[in-house]
């Protein structure tokens, strides 16, 4: 094993990584201040990707330019999806018995639905926006490192950096995370739960459709690509631990890198497998995750 | 040595001392109050001793037996059982169901579980409500299936948490009688609760805890007269040292 | 008897005994009637949706219990697909009758959800929900790109597996003509169902709804959950290989799309929520009502508008997840239990011989 197919595959494992990050990042904070799990999870980066491709399509307009619109359009979206969707499910939880398993089980009926409505409509064909740069690529030492996706590697960081700020730094930021260690008390406080937990979604979602508007120049789009990166997805928050930011971008780049080393040694779809066996690992040792901070 | 002892309990969350330095021991037979301010540790005491928290140092030895390292579901085959501060009844099950589980931890047959548990139910004068669902029912009543539901795994211990809450003042004298009874047929009480004169009645013994630790132990007369006891009640004005 | 989820409408006083007498007339009835379908009904298609219909309240009760622990699991096709994999390799490798091969592969899949239960199970959250989820796929994209596999275990990645056609041959689970898989499922169904009921009405069952309703109050009676939990789950993975293998001599072919993808899995767990997805008939009446359904939606639109059917299949998911939460049986129940009691009152009216009319409006 050479030292520059170690280093590659390891530098390759943090672009890749830096992907997957971009793309939990948002699911991590909405559990940790919903407690919600979306399954549709991989379906909202398909369809924000789908917008950033016809954007390019119909109007020719740079995926990097259509951040500018996809992200508050799924903001709206997200924000939507929690108040008409989720929310009744709170509101109900009061009157009756709770049922935590509902809330997964509706967005799972979702992401059937997501999927299939953009299968219907797009039908299955792989599409790609077709951009000269996204050959372009720079070079580091021996390596040349692939624009576009060092650019969403940049970018998994911004949208961690930007959600700290958030979270830290402002007003509804300290509303959020009230809610999300207690919102009985938040709500004593004065704070809306329920529209704190629509902000979230919304949030998270814009922030998810960032990356995905990011990954367009290099990613290929098509209605099933959501579960894939959904359940990669999955294994990051657990391994960075559920509610973490940091922890999810810390997951992702870990995940990234142990899949990228071990396709060295394996097939790329075997490597496949170590991502789960991690998993599992993770579950068995330190349930919280590496930035874990809620209770297991 | 009694059937419960506590030795030196410390337990932590963070920052915050729960539990310090706590040692208690309890005779057979024996009913004892805990009493103190709310956050004086009394329901993390009950829950060491009952295995949901592990203590960050000290031990709970039960009839001889050191429980560290025990999981919750281990503590019940040995004779302890608890009831929760906030109710935890099972409230898609009827009352009678919620009692059978309860029963059977001691039988496999559900025949068996049946009668036990309805044997507990007419013990605890409960029997009437025996096919109400978990959710129809009032807080109080809640209290009471708790307490027929650990009854029915013929415990030693027994551990109560605010048993009494939400009762008027007859309620609670039969509750008293109920609960005397019940050690009068050999179980072992240890009762947490805030109602002071219904304290004094039923307990042979108090403890007073506050901030984690242990204040005042001995009788009611004694508990009652102890300054310091005054004082973390009605606050320094009222103590007379 | 007592049926722990079943919703009460009479008030606390009612104290009338539980019997579900009615539902049960109506069961065995329902039953009986399966029995002698096949000697009216010749059209194998319709024959076909039968199967279908008995199939998926098999599998919806086999996921069931899994809920019954208060778990959710989005991976069951997974352990169908490991089920039907096993039985057909073993089949197409060493000549050994599925009938055996089963067995092994309902063993397998044991074993695998317990691996996979047992940290997932000693944790508060969504953990075991995610891990059926990833677990799944994870299988899914690993066969569905794998030639040879392990120990050179010949998977054909997606192409799947073709069961090698012996015509008329009992002793190797494959028949010419539809009527015996009908038996054959309508068996494995009511065998599911009888067991789902046995679990229920058991210290197990007890256990298990104490489980699922409050986890800590469970314990502090001295309940030991993760034991409970992967019982109810190994016996879940067990039922539900037997019913892959099922799947795979049926169908003659099982490839990983179909039989691991998340698609099935998400149509067992329908079954199972339309229906019920914590009781024991509740599949069952979920598979009544959809298989036919989904399988002419399947029919007519698959071809042209591929997706359409599940498309569907995810919204009444949320429908119904949204509008009736414990699925169609609870306001079935409803239903029977008013019924009951009209039938009951009209016996009463009868037997004290007051003029035909008369109605009692008070109860005594």
């Amino acid at each position: 094993m050479s030292f520059e197919l170690i280093a590659s595959a390891l530098i390759m494992g943090l672009m890749l990584g830096g992907l997957y990050a971009a793309v939990s990042i948002s699911l991590s904070l909405i559990f940790g201040i919903i407690r919600v799990i979306n399954f549709a999870h991989g379906a909202f980066l398909m369809l924000a990707m789908y917008a950033s491709f016809w954007l390019w399509y119909f109007f020719q307009m740079d995926p990097y330019l259509s951040i500018i619109i996809v992200t508050p359009l799924f903001f709206v979206f997200g924000y939507a999806v929690q108040q008409l969707l989720i929310r009744p499910m709170f509101v109900r939880e009061k009157a009756l018995v709770v049922e935590p398993l509902g809330v997964l089980l509706l967005t799972a009926g979702l992401d059937l639905v997501l999927s299939n409505l953009a299968l219907l409509c797009f039908k299955s064909d792989y599409r790609a926006v077709v951009l000269p740069m996204a050959s372009t690529t720079l070079p580091l030492g021996f390596l040349d490192l692939n624009l576009p996706r060092s650019i969403v590697f940049l970018l998994s960081f911004v949208i961690a950096g930007v959600l700290y700020w958030l979270l830290n730094y402002t007003e509804m930021g300290v509303a959020i995370r009230s809610v999300g260690q207690n919102r009985e008390a938040a709500a004593l406080c004065g704070v809306n739960v329920y529209k704190i937990y629509s902000l979230t979604f919304g949030i998270g979602t814009a922030a998810l459709a960032m990356a995905g508007a990011g990954m367009v120049p290099f990613y290929y789009v098509n209605p099933s690509m959501g579960l894939s990166l959904g359940v990669k997805s999955f294994i990051v928050v657990v391994l960075g631990g559920l509610g973490s930011v940091p922890g999810a971008l810390i997951g992702g780049l870990i995940l990234g890198v142990v899949e990228s080393v071990t396709a060295q040694f394996v097939t790329a779809t075997s490597s496949v497998i170590f991502s789960f066996l991690l998993f599992i690992i993770v579950l068995f040792i330190r349930p919280k995750g590496i930035m874990g901070m809620l209770e297991a | 040595m009694g059937i419960l002892q506590v030795e030196k309990l410390n337990k932590s969350f963070g920052g915050l001392v729960a539990v310090h330095d706590f040692n208690i021991v309890v005779e057979k037979g024996e009913i004892v109050g805990l009493i103190g301010p709310n956050g004086a540790g009394k329901t993390t005491l009950f829950n060491m001793v009952a295995c949901f928290y592990s203590p960050d140092s000290g031990r709970v030895v039960f009839e001889g037996r050191d429980m560290s390292g025990m999981r919750p579901y281990q503590v019940c085959a040995l004779g302890i059982a608890r009831t929760f501060q906030v109710t935890k009844p099972f409230v898609n099950n009827t009352v009678l169901e919620n009692v059978m589980v309860g029963a059977f931890s001691r039988t496999r047959n559900a025949r068996e579980a049946r009668s036990r548990a309805l044997e507990v139910l007419e013990l605890v004068e409960f029997e009437q409500y025996k096919d109400a669902l978990g959710s129809e029912l009032t807080t109080a009543d809640h209290k009471r299936l708790e307490l027929a539901r650990a009854l029915a795994t013929h415990p030693k211990l027994l551990l109560l948490d605010e048993t009494m809450a939400g009762l008027n003042p007859a309620e609670k004298l039969h509750l008293l009688t109920l609960l005397r009874r019940i050690r009068d047929r050999g179980m072992t009480l240890v009762v947490v609760e805030h109602d002071m004169k219904a304290v004094m009645i039923l307990c042979e013994r108090i403890i007073l805890m506050n901030r984690g630790e242990k204040l005042v132990e001995g009788t009611p007369q004694q508990v009652a007269n102890n300054q310091q006891a005054i004082a973390a009640y009605l606050g320094e004005d009222y103590a007379t040292t | 008897m007592s049926k722990p989820d079943t919703t009460r409408v009479e008030g606390i006083e009612a104290g009338k005994g539980r019997r579900f007498s009615l539902g049960w007339w109506v069961v065995g009835a329902v039953g009986l009637l399966f029995l002698i379908i096949p000697f009216f009904v010749h059209d194998p298609y319709f024959l076909h949706i039968f199967v279908l219909m008995f199939l998926f309240a098999y599998l919806g009760t086999a996921w069931s219990l899994v809920s019954m622990a208060g778990q959710l699991s989005l991976g069951h096709a997974a352990l169908m697909g490991i089920g039907g994999y096993t039985s057909t390799l073993l089949f197409m490798e060493l000549g050994v009758t599925p009938w055996l091969g089963m067995w092994l592969g309902a063993i397998l899949c044991g074993l695998v959800g317990v691996i996979i239960g047992y940290p997932a199970f000693r944790l508060r959250g969504p953990y075991f929900a995610l891990t059926s989820i990833a677990f799944a796929e994870i299988l899914r994209i690993y066969v569905e790109n794998t030639e040879v596999g392990p120990l050179g275990i010949p998977l054909k990645a997606a192409m799947g597996l073709l069961v090698p056609l012996k015509g008329h041959a009992p002793w190797l689970f494959q028949f010419d003509s539809k009527i015996p898989y009908y038996y054959i499922a309508f068996l494995m169904m009511g065998a599911a169902v009888g067991l789902s009921f046995l679990i229920n009405r058991s210290r197990s069952g007890f256990y298990l709804a104490a489980i699922r309703s409050d986890q800590d109050a469970a314990e502090s009676l001295g309940i030991n959950s993760l034991k409970y939990k992967l019982i109810a789950m190994a016996i879940s993975c067990i039922l539900t290989a037997l019913g892959g293998t099922f799947y795979a001599q049926y169908f003659r072919y099982i490839n990983p799309e179909r039989a691991m993808g998340l698609s099935m899995s998400v149509e067992i767990a329908l079954v199972g929520v339309v229906g019920g997805w914590q009781t024991v008939l509740g599949p069952t009446i979920g598979s009544l009502l959809l298989s036919p359904s989904g399988e002419l939606v399947r029919a007519y639109f698959g071809g042209t508008y591929a997706g359409l059917h599940l498309f569907l299949y995810g919204l009444l998911l949320m429908v119904v997840i949204l509008f009736l939460p414990n699925g169609i049986n609870d306001p079935l129940v409803r239903a029977f239990k008013r019924l009951e009691t009209k039938l009951g009152e009209a016996k009463k009216v009868r037997k004290e011989t007051s003029p035909p009319g008369t109605r009692r409006r008070d109860k005594p």
